[in-house]
């Protein structure tokens, strides 16, 4: 029920879907907005004047889909933040969700994230492509984000730890996750023989190979130390699992 | 499940053997890694870890990560991805680290 949570039924959702044809020709707003409140700024914002307009100010807001270009300057306008821009000719099977997000620490471009459905619950990985966040936007930033085309009308928030998180596994032979080695790292354990002497990572039957590399990463990631600056862990022989018993029989013959 | 035509890569036709996987009769192709043949007979956990006892079997099928370990002919820690099957080859699910006799 939006009235008590906020959130809105599949059935509201459907009734302000743009048309697949639409949605396929490129970017496009989506107002969110189901309840009938004195507000219009997104009809006196936009430039293109895409949005129906509202005879009496409790009308609910209706976008021309023929007209809107999905520009975005009305995501920030709207104080309910119900406005989306969604294009799904971003890329193959992509698409990109312009967003507002009123959050502190903002996300930066190139993150990825955990995006999220209008409840909050985890969809699938996100991508942050660009986060426009100038005077224009008055405090609301704009997040775009890119996720599956599927997602276009599921994703609507994000978080910005990502999705392969704390319970990942980083070192698989060990079974250190990554919410462990972070814990690690900011204990203080901050180089690769640190971590490796306190979890055992590394010393399982990969000897390193899977996770070395994920380590260094992920301490450069919370110190700021680059990985090709790091202490390497020291390589000893075999490089690849022998039998002990190939050891025996090279004394015998030397004998 | 085999990959019977492929664009680029030829699988020349093999001498299907007998080998057995905790006691069950299984065939493969002779020659081709041992966790192939269990793979294309619907295997796909060959042991556990040794730690936590999560499901293992084939991870990065290059010999590197030691995720395919089993016990075969009785020697346990052999790495089935990189091992090619023969005949009558006995193999037993790996849980843990293993137990040389």
């Amino acid at each position: 029920m939006i009235q008590k949570d906020g959130i809105a039924t599949q059935e509201m959702i459907d009734s302000i879907t743009p048309s697949a044809e639409r949605r396929s020709k490129g970017p496009v707003a989506v107002v969110e907005c189901f309840q009938s409140i004195p507000c219009n700024p997104c009809y006196t914002s936009c430039p293109r004047k895409a949005m129906k307009e509202l005879i009496d100010i409790n009308d609910m807001p209706q976008v021309n889909t023929d007209i809107c270009n999905g520009c975005g300057v009305c995501i920030s306008h709207c104080p309910g933040l119900a406005i989306f821009v969604i294009d799904e000719t971003y890329g193959d099977n992509q698409c990109l969700i312009k967003m507002p997000y009123e959050f502190t620490p903002l996300p930066s471009e190139g993150d990825y994230v955990t995006a999220t459905d209008r409840g909050g619950k985890p969809v699938c990985r996100g991508k942050v492509v660009k986060v426009v966040n100038t005077p224009m936007q008055d405090r609301t930033p704009i997040i775009h984000l890119v996720v599956p085309k599927e997602f276009s009308m599921i994703v609507r928030s994000l978080n910005i730890n990502d999705i392969y998180d704390d319970n990942t596994y980083i070192c698989r032979c060990e079974e250190l996750t990554l919410g462990e080695l972070r814990e690690y790292i900011r204990k203080g354990y901050t180089t690769l023989d640190e971590i490796k002497r306190i979890t055992r990572a590394g010393m399982g039957p990969c000897q390193g190979r899977t996770c070395r590399q994920l380590i260094m990463n992920e301490i450069a990631k919370l110190t700021g130390v680059k990985p090709q600056d790091q202490l390497m862990s020291t390589f000893r022989p075999p490089v690849k699992p022998v039998k002990l018993g190939f050891y025996a029989q090279e004394d015998t013959d030397n004998e | 499940m085999r990959i019977e035509q492929h664009p680029i890569l030829t699988f020349p036709a093999g001498k299907m053997v007998k080998f057995t996987f905790d006691g069950k009769e299984l065939y493969g192709k002779e020659g081709e890694p041992i966790v192939a043949a269990l793979h294309a007979n619907g295997i796909k956990v060959i042991g556990h870890s040794h730690n936590k006892h999560r499901p293992r079997g084939l991870y990065c099928a290059i010999g590197n990560c030691s995720s395919c370990l089993a016990t075969v002919n009785g020697e346990p820690n052999v790495r089935t991805c990189i091992t090619p099957l023969c005949e009558g080859m006995v193999v037993t699910m790996q849980n843990g680290k293993g137990v040389i006799k």
